[in-house]
């Protein structure tokens, strides 16, 4: 849902980063509007798990130039679970599994961390058991799940629904879903996305990354844009997605040939 | 703390090493310097005894049975050498080393340069004055030493063929290979009778340099054999030793590796195999001296009759080694309940960026393996049998091909069948 | 994650360092056999434990100290330390009403209220101060089921019988250097005897508190359950900060008779010196159970997070045929903190069976050592082990070292080793963040998500408070 007076949830402007020495994001803008639902797509390596690694301060990347707004003020210098509280969330292409650290505890903490940032209050074991049941639905989990360790042990499917479960959990402002489509079988797939459907509304904003068009059949999206060597080489609405299904990226070679192209929208 | 570093501390010698000493005739020829040094180590130090840490499983009553005296070398017959097989006998009189067509890439140390390096190695891993290095030195009339250049496309098959005579058969080798040099030596280690086989090994792999060394031991009820293997490398070099043993009364083998900078590999396989009243250890110790090595180890023993096995495996990972990947397993098969395993990993590390896993197992064949194969009609007998072969399969596919002809596994399976004297166990009690 | 930063986390000033100021009754420094002659009159000791200290110190005599230059360490100097300090009160008070207040008010300091007002309900408490123990709750209760729990001493003179069957048949006189000095000059410790058949119904716990700065302490423990009896039993340990060091070597005794079982924790928090290695407790102990009977079961858990130098070895010998030993540990090291600590199951019996949880967590300079030994005796058909030793390094300057021997003589029995070293990952550890825990609740889920198996052996009262105490020691201040 595009409303051009929608507030800005998230302000990119320029941003450059690299890890190690290694340049990955070469001026990367975008601008999510409360309402909006972004797609972006790309080839393997351009940098988009980068881009929300970033977005969500993991610390092996620097950035060396640009901004990032969030509601206004300044993201990147804030701690990464201070992101997390405020409504940044970041659904991995890799969960990390952590042995010992139970899942249940795990979820409990990290809800209310973001509770306590909104001013509820914290929720006791019973109560917080009632809210993973009623959250355990959207994602069709088996409870089991929360019984074991974190992602540990679990299948890919499985630690991508773990991500919408926290999702669920977190309510989060701006969602960003690194290739949350990726592991999934066909079931899975709808569920996960009914999910995304049921959490995203008129106050926030959710930015899919993903390579298949199956995603953004089921999670309609406002704009699609290709990223292409660690920037956003073009910006379009729906159908730009239809049109990479076809034509795959080779274009983007030729386009990345030219000195930069403004984006055009199609 | 290593226990293997500390000299035994016993101020003089012994009753077995003074006969030895006094059996030679004076130090003379090419490594006369180094028999001095030798026989001057061997009057203060006494053969190691079970009060010593690193020897404390180990009885040396196998090497006080044998004769304090040189070996007289009496060639024996050995199997065809295999293609590709370049063989050298390191038992027999000067004239075996001497004027060597050497193959491409290989040429021997010439006297300064050997003086250099010869014992470097030893020093760098600490094994200079350990007493099977000082018996080695005290003994050994000469020393195949080479410098290899380039990929050396012939494997070197190194043979000491003991036979069944009586003394001391000392080998000693120095290979020292250059930048990027790749070479594969097969040592194979032979005993009939009541001999000692005394082995020095100096290695040391230059940069992208690759050794694969292979080690076929096979011995007899009354014989001893004594490796000590000091390897360096250099960074982005590759070791790979395979060592296997069996039939021998005392087998000792002892490789011990730093890796000078770190980032190089390591892999080191063994399988050791005892019955009757003999006695296999193996001592590693691979050091790390800087980030990003990786070693890969995995030992292998079988224990029957009232045979006792020891494996004692130590990976030092300091400070400036982060990133080193270093895995270790320890596999054990007790067979008698008259045999014995000892199995000790020792990890010392203080880097925290490391990943270091090490496991050990002890027990007899697995019953569901062996019942799986009796419910497919293979008889009891067999199937442990087919199970041991198994067992030992992983790493005798490892050894260099040019093994085939010493007919490794079926030696290792014979050894497995030539009846246990019964009744000769006696039990002796454990002390703790 | 920089490592470094986790490193400061782990620096967390020691809670228990106070000092109570209460009159002391010393005996003067040294050893002789006078004063082993002393503290057994002091005591009003029957002649055959007067005996078994006079064996043992003459035997301590001959035995060799362990190599402390070795170490880093300056020798202990035997003649420099007090064998005996007590409280000054006249006799071990009938009612807490008249135990000096200033040592209630110490031990409910330690969160270890005695008073019947405050006392935990479910858990019997023996307060040992120095090297005395000054109150034993709920002993009536637990006389009602025939369980006797009391201090030694007070064993020794109102169940001399039990204590001369069992004393030193576990851990004898001579076992080792500091066992041969504890058995000839212990002071105090705790007695446990659960007689058959019986259940006890309720958790045991010792409180260990060392408060003089020149004493050693030297406390003996013995626990005995007989036929199918069981018990849970609990010690907890805390000093105040010296810049000198004290000795502690204990000796702890368990006998497990047929179908007995009997479960030890150990939450130990010795003062353990300053950032720079100054100070702190020297705790080198004894422990040992023996699975006598057949079907018993020895089961010990520790938390050891304390001590400047650590030397322990709770061991099992299991006897019994089809006897079980368990060990489950967590130490901590951090600064110059060493320990040394692991098991040894000895398995004799057919059928015996052991499992040993070790994880070690080293942060700072410290090293953190895993030493054990399993042994498979030729009589021990059938028996199994598994063991796992993992060890957690924070910062690069710790060492983790794991020494794990076996010797197997039991063609049928099976042993199982594995090992790990890990860090905590800088993945991991992001994953928690960008879900909004703190770096310092993210690093101590950590830590406790890697103790977890050692935790769940706890008693349910203590397991809580294990955790605290761990992240009490990660915790500190970051930016
Ligand atoms: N930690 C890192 N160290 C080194 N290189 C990295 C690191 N992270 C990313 N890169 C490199 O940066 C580039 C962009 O990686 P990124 O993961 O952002 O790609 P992506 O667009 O998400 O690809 P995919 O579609 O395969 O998920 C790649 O070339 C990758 O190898
Ligand atoms: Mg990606």
């Amino acid at each position: 849902m595009i409303r051009s007076d929608a507030p800005i949830l998230l302000e990119i402007r320029d941003l450059h980063a690299r890890v190690e020495d290694q340049p990955i994001l070469r001026g990367v803008n975008l601008t999510l509007r409360a309402g909006e639902i972004h797609a972006v797509m790309g080839r393997n390596g351009s940098g988009k798990s980068t881009l929300s690694k970033v977005l969500a301060g993991h610390p092996a990347y620097t950035v060396t130039s640009g901004s990032v707004l969030y509601r206004g003020a300044d993201l990147l210098a804030l701690e990464p679970e201070q992101r997390a509280r405020i409504g940044l969330f970041l659904g991995f292409q890799y969960p990390v599994e952590i042995p010992g650290v139970s899942n249940l505890e795990f979820l409990r903490v990290a809800t209310n961390a973001r509770r306590q940032e909104q001013g509820l209050e914290e929720l006791d074991t019973f109560a917080f058991d009632d809210l993973v049941q009623e959250r355990l639905r959207v994602v069709q989990m088996d409870p089991a799940f929360l019984e074991r360790s974190v992602n540990q042990g679990f299948s890919g499917g499985e630690k991508k629904r773990n991500e919408i479960l926290q999702m669920a959990l977190l309510e989060p402002l701006v969602a960003i879903l690194d290739e949350t489509d990726s592991g999934l079988d066909i079931d899975a797939l709808r569920i996960v996305a009914g999910g995304v459907n049921q959490l995203a509304g008129p106050d926030t904003s959710t930015l899919l990354i993903t390579h298949y068009q199956r995603l953004l059949d089921a999670i309609v999206p406002d704009f699609v844009h290709v990223m292409a060597a660690g920037r956003i080489l073009r910006t379009g609405g729906k159908d730009l997605a239809l049109e990479l299904e076809e034509r795959g990226y080779d274009w983007v070679d030729a386009e990345l040939a030219q000195p930069l192209a403004g984006a055009e929208v199609g | 703390m290593t226990a293997m570093g500390t000299p035994v501390a016993v101020a003089s010698s012994d009753p077995w090493s003074q006969a030895l000493l006094s059996s030679l005739a004076p130090a003379a020829g090419p490594l006369e310097a180094v028999q001095r040094r030798g026989r001057a180590g061997l009057t203060h130090q006494a053969m190691p005894s079970r009060r010593a840490e690193a020897w404390r499983f180990t009885d040396t009553a196998v090497i006080q049975a044998i004769a304090p005296q040189l070996l007289q070398p009496a060639p024996e017959a050995l199997p065809a050498c295999g293609e590709g097989v370049w063989r050298l006998r390191l038992d027999g009189g000067e004239e075996a080393l001497a004027d060597q067509a050497w193959p491409a890439g290989l040429t021997p140390l010439p006297g300064p340069d050997l003086e250099l390096a010869l014992g470097q190695t030893l020093a760098d891993t600490g094994g200079r004055e350990h007493w099977p290095v000082l018996l080695n030195k005290a003994t050994a009339p000469r020393v195949l030493a080479l410098r290899v250049r380039g990929e050396v496309a012939p494997t070197l098959e190194l043979v000491s063929e003991a036979g069944a005579g009586p003394g001391v058969l000392p080998v000693r080798v120095l290979l020292l290979l250059e930048e990027q040099a790749r070479l594969t030596v097969l040592q194979v280690h032979r005993s009939g009778g009541a001999n000692l086989t005394s082995v020095v090994v100096e290695a040391r792999l230059g940069r992208g340099a690759h050794l694969s060394h292979g080690v076929l031991a096979q011995g007899h009820p009354e014989a001893a054999l004594l490796a000590h293997l000091a390897v360096v490398q250099h960074p982005d070099s590759n070791f790979d030793q395979v060592s296997t043993a069996a039939g021998w009364g005392l087998v000792r083998v002892e490789p011990r590796v730093l890796q000078s900078e770190g980032s190089a590999a390591t892999s080191l396989l063994g399988l050791q195999a005892v019955r009757g009243q003999q006695l296999a250890d193996t001592h590693s110790q691979v050091r790390f001296g800087g980030p990003d090595g990786t070693l890969e180890q995995g030992h292998r023993a079988i224990a029957d009759g009232a045979g006792r096995s020891v494996f004692n495996g130590a990976v030092q990972v300091p400070q400036a080694a982060q990133r080193t990947n270093a895995s270790q397993l320890s596999r054990n098969l007790l067979l008698s309940d008259r045999a014995r395993i000892d199995t000790k990993p020792e990890l010392e590390i203080v880097a925290d960026d490391v990943r270091c896993a090490h496991g050990a197992t002890v027990s007899r064949l697995q019953q569901d393996e062996l019942f799986y194969l009796q419910s497919r009609g293979i008889g009891v007998d067999q199937a442990a049998r087919l199970l041991l072969r198994g067992f030992c399969a992983e790493v005798l596919a490892a050894l260099p091909a040019a093994a085939a002809p010493w007919q490794p596994l079926e030696h290792l399976l014979d050894q497995e069948e030539t009846g246990d004297p019964e009744g000769t166990g006696d039990q002796e009690e454990t002390g703790r | 994650m920089s490592s470094a930063t986790v490193g400061d986390l782990v620096s967390q000033p020691y809670k228990y360092g106070f000092i109570t100021e209460i009159e002391t009754e010393k005996i003067a420094k040294g050893l002789s056999e006078d004063v082993v002659r002393l503290i057994s009159a002091k005591k009003e000791e029957p002649p055959f434990l007067l005996d078994f200290r006079l064996r043992a110190y003459r035997h301590w005599l001959t035995m060799q100290e362990p190599d402390w230059a070795a170490l880093g360490y300056p020798p202990i100097d035997y003649q420099e330390l007090i064998y005996y300090a007590a409280p000054r009160q006249q006799q071990k008070k009938a009612s807490l009403d008249e135990v000096d207040p200033a040592l209630l008010e110490t031990f409910e300091k330690l969160g270890i209220p005695l008073s019947e007002q405050k006392r935990l309900s479910n858990v019997a408490v023996d307060a040992v101060f120095d090297s005395v123990s000054i109150a034993t709750t709920y002993k009536e209760k637990l006389a009602e089921d025939g369980v006797i729990f009391c201090s030694i001493s007070e064993a020794v003179k109102e169940h001399p019988e039990l204590v001369e069957r069992y004393l030193g048949t576990v851990v004898p006189a001579n076992d080792n250097f500091f066992a041969a000095l504890n058995s000839a000059v212990f002071s105090d410790g705790s007695f446990v005897f659960i007689p058959k058949g019986v259940a006890c119904p309720m958790e045991l716990s010792t409180y260990f508190r060392i408060n003089s700065g020149d004493t050693g302490q030297f406390e003996r423990t013995l626990i005995v359950a007989e036929e199918a009896a069981t018990v849970s039993y609990l010690e907890g340990c805390t000093a105040p900060m010296f810049d000198t060091n004290q000795l502690h070597a204990a000796v702890v005794e368990l006998v497990a008779l047929d179908d007995a079982s009997i479960k030890y924790s150990t939450v130990q928090n010795w003062y353990a010196g300053d950032e720079n290695g100054v100070g702190g407790i020297y705790n080198f102990v004894t422990k040992r159970g023996q699975c006598r009977g057949a079907r018993s079961k020895i089961s010990w858990t520790q938390v050891e997070t304390g001590s400047a130098i650590t030397w322990k070895y709770p061991s099992c010998v299991l006897q019994g045929a089809d006897s079980v030993g368990e060990f489950y540990s967590v130490a901590l090291t951090n600064h110059r903190q060493q320990a040394d600590t692991g098991t040894k199951m000895i398995h004799v019996g057919p059928r015996t069976r052991s499992t040993i949880v070790s994880k070690g967590i080293s942060a700072g300079h410290s090293s953190n050592s895993y030493r054990g030994l399993v042994q498979v005796g030729p009589k021990a058909v059938g028996a199994r082990n598994y063991s796992q030793c993992d060890s957690m390094l924070i910062g690069d300057r710790a060492a983790a070292n794991t020494y794990p021997y076996i010797r197997s003589q039991q063609p049928d029995a099976n042993i199982e080793h594995e090992a790990s070293t890990c860090r905590i990952s800088a993945d991991q550890l992001f994953y928690l963040q960008s879900r909004g825990i703190g770096f310092e609740a993210a690093v101590s889920m950590m830590v406790s998500g890697f103790c977890r198996d050692v935790f769940n052996q706890l008693p349910m009262e203590f397991a809580a408070e294990a955790d605290k105490l761990l992240s009490l020691k990660l915790e500190g201040s970051v930016g």
